[in-house]
């Protein structure tokens, strides 16, 4: 599915607000495509910003389980489903 | 008659723990044996790419190609297009820890030995000139330079990196790092110290600030961070609670003093902050938040040069320029003025302004264009650019496999033209006033939307 659900558009917001993405908007972020290298082409440093304005906005802690910890929040998709898996 | 000079793979006891391996303490016995028996299976190659992304596992793997007669290299970013361009230099090469050759056999027991089972007396003598890793600088002319360390640059170097950091910190330590083992500050610390002092790593590489304080708990006191800026102010922002931490040891970039304050007062530690060059290795060091002027280790003599430092040491193969200034207080100490134009520092990586601008005027279709540092917190790179066939976006894809992650501009504007001189030069105040332009433009179309 390629439209975003009304979290993720959410999530999408926060993105392109706390990393100044100037030449995205929230609605082009593809659910299902990379956030990371490719695709929307972060990178480390933003990785960590990010981690911060989620904890700040959802009070949680980003965690990687495993040594490709980028992997896990591959994409607008998968990164909002883990955060909804740990707010109520 | 030269006599040739062998020196061990580990100055250490067999009993004494080298690190914990998912969770399993491994004594250097034990770890001798595996390196070994790892070197009787490596390829018959001369260099390796030792990408491991597990750090016992790197370690495994850098003695292990050591005591089998060959080399690491450590490229300075995992870009198919630099391991490409590596590989093309270095033919005779393979790659370890990933792909290539697996680590397969060690999960499944066939490298494992048995705590206690071990023989100190055979413990592998390399020789004091045997080339046993290759670390790539990037510098202005595009392609990485190579900086060969001998066993006994990196043996040495170490002993003086133990005298300067490890002086305070007792008789055993802990260390995680969140830098990785491929980069010389991560292999100074987490790979060298564990072979040659008391010391005992965490085989994970961290992350988020969570992930950071989960691979402390999981060690024994008494315990130290290796780290860099960037992690360092992500750990404090993030709220996150660390156990007890005996020091931590930031090194890549400089560390505000506001920020090693911050951090010693709510993580209850002490910042000790490193300095040093991919070429020359650690040479000074300071405890940032009660002291100006940086200690040089003992290793090393400073001399000021027209555009940078030199740098001399017994250790290391020549004279090392690096394209910090400095300014000498006496023999054994001195302060940092700043970095020569052209170097940015992003994120623990070098890069060179010029080297970038040259790649993105080969972009096709770009007329002009400038890559420039505007020096705020964000530590980003932003770009101006004259082609009037492409957006932001064709930039940046044009870059990407050509240029670390970290040195991709953003943003990247699209101008008609640069400022430049009848001499075709352009002058730094010209850019800025541009920049500037463009910002204010940016600020008055937001106040009227």
């Amino acid at each position: 599915m390629h439209t975003q659900t009304e979290q993720e558009r959410e999530l999408a917001e926060l993105i392109v607000e706390c990393l100044n993405l100037e030449d995205v908007s929230a609605e082009e972020i593809m659910p299902e495509a990379p956030l990371f290298g490719d695709g929307l082409g972060l990178d480390s440093i933003d990785a960590l910003e990010l981690a911060l304005a989620i904890t700040q906005k959802y009070a949680i802690q980003l965690k990687a389980d495993d040594e490709n910890m980028q992997q896990a929040f591959g994409t607008l998709r998968t990164l909002n489903a883990y955060i909804m898996e740990r707010t109520t | 008659m030269k006599i040739k000079r062998h020196f061990p793979i580990t100055d250490r006891k067999s009993d004494e723990i080298i690190a914990i391996y998912h969770g399993e303490k491994i004594e250097v016995g034990q770890f001798l044996t595996e390196a070994k028996a790892l070197a009787s299976r490596l390829p018959n190659n001369k260099y390796a790419f030792n990408l491991s992304t597990n750090r016992y596992e790197y370690l495994l793997g850098f003695c292990a190609s050591i005591i089998a007669g060959q080399c690491t290299l450590m490229p300075p970013n995992r870009l198919d297009n630099t391991l490409k361009e590596l590989a093309q230099q270095y033919p005779d090469s393979y790659t370890l820890g990933t792909s290539g050759f697996s680590y397969q056999e060690i999960e499944n027991g066939t490298f494992r030995g048995k705590p206690g089972e071990f023989q100190n007396d055979d413990n592998p003598l390399i020789a004091a000139d045997q080339l046993c890793a290759v670390a790539f600088t990037s510098g202005s002319t595009g392609k990485p330079s190579p900086n060969p360390k001998v066993w006994h640059t990196l043996r040495a170097g170490s002993f003086g990196n133990i005298a300067l950091l490890l002086k305070n910190t007792g008789e055993r330590l802990n260390i995680v790092a969140t830098v990785p083992p491929q980069h010389m500050w991560g292999l100074e610390t987490s790979i060298l110290f564990p072979l040659l002092t008391n010391v005992t790593i965490s085989d994970q590489t961290p992350f988020y600030p969570q992930n950071i304080a989960e691979a402390i708990r999981s060690l024994p006191t008494p315990r130290a961070l290796v780290s860099s800026p960037v992690h360092l102010r992500a750990l404090l922002k993030s709220g996150v609670s660390l156990p007890g931490l005996d020091h931590i040891f930031s090194a890549t970039a400089p560390l505000s003093t506001e920020i090693a304050r911050l951090l010693e007062k709510q993580f209850e530690t002490r910042v000790f902050e490193v300095f040093g060059s991919t070429e020359s290795g650690i040479i000074a060091g300071r405890y940032t938040t009660t002291e100006t002027n940086w200690h040089l280790s003992e290793l090393f003599e400073l001399e000021v040069g027209k555009t940078g430092t030199l740098i001399r040491a017994e250790h290391l193969p020549g004279v090392i320029e690096i394209h910090d200034i400095i300014e000498k207080i006496d023999e054994h100490s001195f302060k940092w003025l700043g970095r020569h134009q052209d170097m940015v520092n992003i994120a623990g990586k070098r890069g060179s302004l010029i080297d970038l601008n040259r790649r993105l005027l080969a972009v096709p279709d770009v007329t002009d264009g400038v890559i420039f540092s505007p020096e705020t917190e964000s530590e980003r790179l932003v770009a101006m650019v004259v082609a009037p066939n492409l957006k932001p976006a064709d930039i940046v894809d044009a870059l990407k496999p050509v240029v670390d992650p970290v040195f991709l501009p953003r943003p990247v504007y699209m101008v008609p033209a640069l400022p430049r001189q009848e001499t075709g030069k352009l002058a730094s105040s010209a850019i800025r006033r541009m920049y500037e332009d463009i910002l204010k433009k940016k600020r008055q179309q937001n106040e009227t939307a």
